[in-house]
């Protein structure tokens, strides 16, 4: 190596060695990964969106926002807005509430304790699609374990999945089952790592229990609990797999939430604009709902202020 | 690597003819002058000559990759043939077999790249419209016609009409399936209809024929309803079957007619709320009190289970079912299953959707492939092949011989009525758009709204009316 080969190449590692160049190469992978597997798609089913484009079209015609004033007009689309309105509210109430009673419940330390919050968070290491199944068999009308269970006390078991009444309260039923030990891990989890000198104070004060989880526990977990439900609300609302193995957006329509109206439009009947354009219309749904729920619910533990 | 041909081209089929006249022709021409059964061994002479051309390992070594249905049993049939195909033709078949589903989007994927990673994809005759008639399957005749590549004994000839109109003759020119003499696809692995279901025993006890018209169909559901089996059942569920299979036999039996016009002229109309298509799916909601308890969420597998273990006494299905129902090792009624063409109107005869599959080429497949995928075809669409699916998997098949089959008939009574039913049975006229399953679909959720009890048929079938419409007029089949 000449000495001037040998400085041009001490030159090249000079630029190697400064801090930037080096962050940028190590974060070139990820950014590229984002820009492939992320950004790309955000935007290629974006344009997607404002063409017609079918399986039989082959290549879609630019219709502008056709496909969106089509969706406004699509009564199957408020259906699917609605059901997944209901979805969404329903089981994060009661992945919410049934979430913090039982990390309060574990608060308590009881014995044994650590062998049933195992078992309790088991259901959310199942895959979606596996719990749609399973569940799925266990309601059975014919042979399923829990009709079986239910007949063999003498009580007439409900029609789970035969009508359009019990339909979406079964979906809620079986989403919650999976997901309340998320929303109970992450809110036991804060409860753990709470100052115990304020419950001390509240209890020098003459706080009773109730008083104390109302204005002391309560706004400590507010942001443990805040971030579980904006968390727990976007999985929900995306939520497909789960109605796949389960309902199948049935009967008569009543579990299609949007995601599953979208799958349906995209992938059974191949109309890929529309199901594109109903994607986006998903995204701007959570985007306005995850801001106001951020803009609007106390985020802050109440002793901050 | 293939060896040239007498066409002197890699994988490319000769032509084939003798004196200007292929074998096709000639067998055709034979019988349309009415060639006597004293003639014929001069044509079988023809076929041995064209069989010297014929070398089976001419592709040995070749890897083709089929693309095909795992939801039913062709798979299996073929999986277990695969040793016998590789030493007969030394081809190497790797089988890729998903449900329905992905199947369609795979197939999709494959037939609009550059080049399909399958050499041989097997669709739904209710997707010919769509996948052939997009362009996107080689035309065979050119193979068909070739002794070099096509094995003197697979029999061209022996294919059931009726499933060859469904997923094989394709008119380009007008888009038209069932149309001309252009061939795309095969059938294969299976083809089928609708039969008729019914348990012997009950039927003799209660001293009643089995049912040949609708009204005979619903008085046997209320005299044999009991608390341990159901009059009758049907596909009450929201599945593909509660339009194409249970409504559309009633609606065609009792004088329906499911679209008027043609999509090219753009007054392609449905009829489902005309008055045949209420009372066909009042026919179902009359049924309820008579069918299985939860029959609005009987599917495929609800059905086959619930005639199997005795608890339904009547009803009408795809023929597929048959072998498993007759036999004895998956069935509780199997000595006293009885089976009979579908009931139907006064006036009218029994006839029923086909259904099936094709098998083709992909035309964007490796060209230096084409010959070894044509001879992969022939040899999994062969009468071995055929006739070895009906006697393992009880699958229905789609050559005449294998329904024909002495040894077969005595094994399998219903085969008569399961050929009888796919020469009788008609190709659902709106399979010609793609637009079909998202008909089919939109037909399925609103009929099932009814039989849960959320709609009246007639509000039902406005309903459909109402959405076919639209989407035959988003798609300009519909001015």
């Amino acid at each position: 190596m000449t000495p001037a080969s040998r400085e041009r190449l001490g030159t090249k590692l000079g630029k190697l060695d400064r801090p930037g160049t080096v962050v940028w190469l190590l974060l070139a992978p990820t950014l590229l990964y984002l820009a492939a597997f992320a950004i790309f798609p955000l935007f290629y089913s974006l344009r997607l969106s404002f063409t017609d484009l079918t399986a039989a079209a082959g290549t879609g015609d630019w219709v502008g926002l056709r496909n969106y004033g089509d969706l406004l007009r699509d009564p199957h689309f408020w259906n699917a807005t609605k059901n997944s309105a209901v979805m969404v509210s329903a089981s994060l109430a009661i992945q919410v509430v049934l979430g913090v009673a039982l990390a309060m419940f574990f608060n308590l330390q009881l014995r044994g304790a650590w062998l049933v919050r195992g078992i309790l968070v088991l259901p959310m290491l199942i895959t979606p699609i596996v719990v749609g199944v399973m569940w799925r068999a266990l309601l059975n009308p014919d042979w399923g374990l829990i009709n079986w269970c239910i007949a063999a006390v003498g009580l007439e078991p409900p029609n789970w999945f035969g009508s359009i009444e019990m339909a979406m309260p079964t979906l809620i039923l079986v989403e919650s089952w999976q997901w309340t030990p998320f929303v109970f891990i992450i809110v036991y989890a804060r409860l753990q790592a709470l100052p115990q000198e304020v419950f001390e104070a509240a209890i020098v004060d003459g706080a009773k229990p109730l008083a104390t989880f109302r204005f002391v526990t309560l706004p400590l977990l507010m942001p443990a609990i805040i971030f579980a439900a904006v968390f727990r609300a976007v999985d929900s609302f995306r939520s497909f797999d789960l109605i796949f193995g389960l309902s199948y957006g049935g009967p008569a329509r009543s579990t299609t939430t949007l995601s599953f109206f979208s799958f349906q439009n995209g992938f059974q009947w191949q109309n890929y604009g529309y199901a594109a354009a109903v994607s986006y219309m998903m995204l701007l749904i959570l985007a306005v709902g995850t801001i106001v729920l951020l803009r609007f619910v106390q985020i802050r533990p109440g002793y901050a202020k | 690597m293939g060896r040239k041909n007498e066409s002197g081209r890699e994988g490319e089929p000769g032509k084939g003819t003798s004196g200007g006249v292929n074998r096709r022709q000639v067998i055709k021409g034979a019988g349309a002058a009415g060639v006597t059964a004293a003639a014929l061994p001069g044509l079988m002479g023809a076929r041995q000559a064209f069989a010297a051309d014929y070398d089976p390992m001419k592709y040995a070594g070749t890897e083709i990759n089929i693309l095909m249905t795992g939801d039913e049993n062709d798979h299996r049939a073929l999986d277990d043939l695969l040793p016998e195909m590789k030493a007969e033709t030394g081809i190497d078949l790797v089988v890729s077999a998903p449900a329905l589903g992905p199947l369609i989007e795979k197939t999709l994927q494959n037939l609009k790249a550059e080049q399909s990673s399958f050499e041989l994809i097997e669709y739904l005759g209710f997707l010919t419209t769509q996948q052939v008639g997009g362009g996107y399957f080689m035309q065979l005749n050119e193979f068909i016609d070739d002794p070099a590549e096509t094995p003197p004994d697979w029999d061209f000839d022996d294919f059931i009409p009726a499933a060859m109109r469904n997923v094989g003759y394709y008119d380009m020119a007008t888009g038209t399936v069932g149309k001309g003499t252009d061939v795309y696809g095969v059938p294969g692995l299976h083809s089928g209809s609708v039969i008729y279901f019914y348990r012997k025993d009950l039927f003799e006890e209660a001293g009643l024929q089995p049912a040949s018209t609708w009204d005979e169909f619903m008085a046997a559901a209320q005299a044999l309803h009991s608390d341990d089996v159901a009059g009758c059942s049907f596909i009450g569920a929201n599945d593909f079957s509660l339009a194409t299979v249970d409504w559309y036999t009633r609606f065609i039996t009792t004088g329906g007619s499911l679209m008027s016009g043609d999509p090219n002229e753009k007054n392609f109309t449905p009829q489902i709320n005309s008055a045949e298509g209420i009372n066909a799916l009042q026919m179902l909601i009359d049924y309820l009190p008579y069918a299985p308890k939860n029959v609005t969420q009987y599917g495929f597998a609800e059905n086959v289970d619930g005639f199997s273990t005795g608890r339904i006494a009547q009803m009408i299905f795809w023929s597929t079912i048959a072998g498993p129902v007759l036999n004895e090792e998956n069935s509780l009624v199997a000595d006293v299953t009885g089976t009979a063409p579908v009931p139907a109107g006064p006036g009218h005869m029994p006839s029923a959707i086909q259904g099936g599959w094709g098998v083709g080429i992909p035309a964007n497949i490796d060209p230096a492939k084409r010959g070894a995928a044509w001879r992969a075809l022939t040899w999994v669409t062969n009468k071995r092949i055929n006739r070895y699916s009906i006697e393992a998997y009880n699958i229905d098949a789609n050559r005449t011989s294998a329904f024909k089959d002495p040894e077969l008939l005595e094994k399998f009574p219903y085969l008569e009525h399961a050929l009888s039913a796919i020469e009788n049975a008609v190709t659902i006229p709106t399979s010609r758009i793609p637009e079909f399953f998202q008909m089919n679909a939109m037909m399925n959720v609103e009929f099932n709204a009814a039989l849960i009890g959320a709609q009246d048929a007639k509000t039902a079938c406005d309903n459909v009316q109402a959405q076919w419409e639209d989407v035959l007029r988003k798609a300009g089949h519909l001015a």
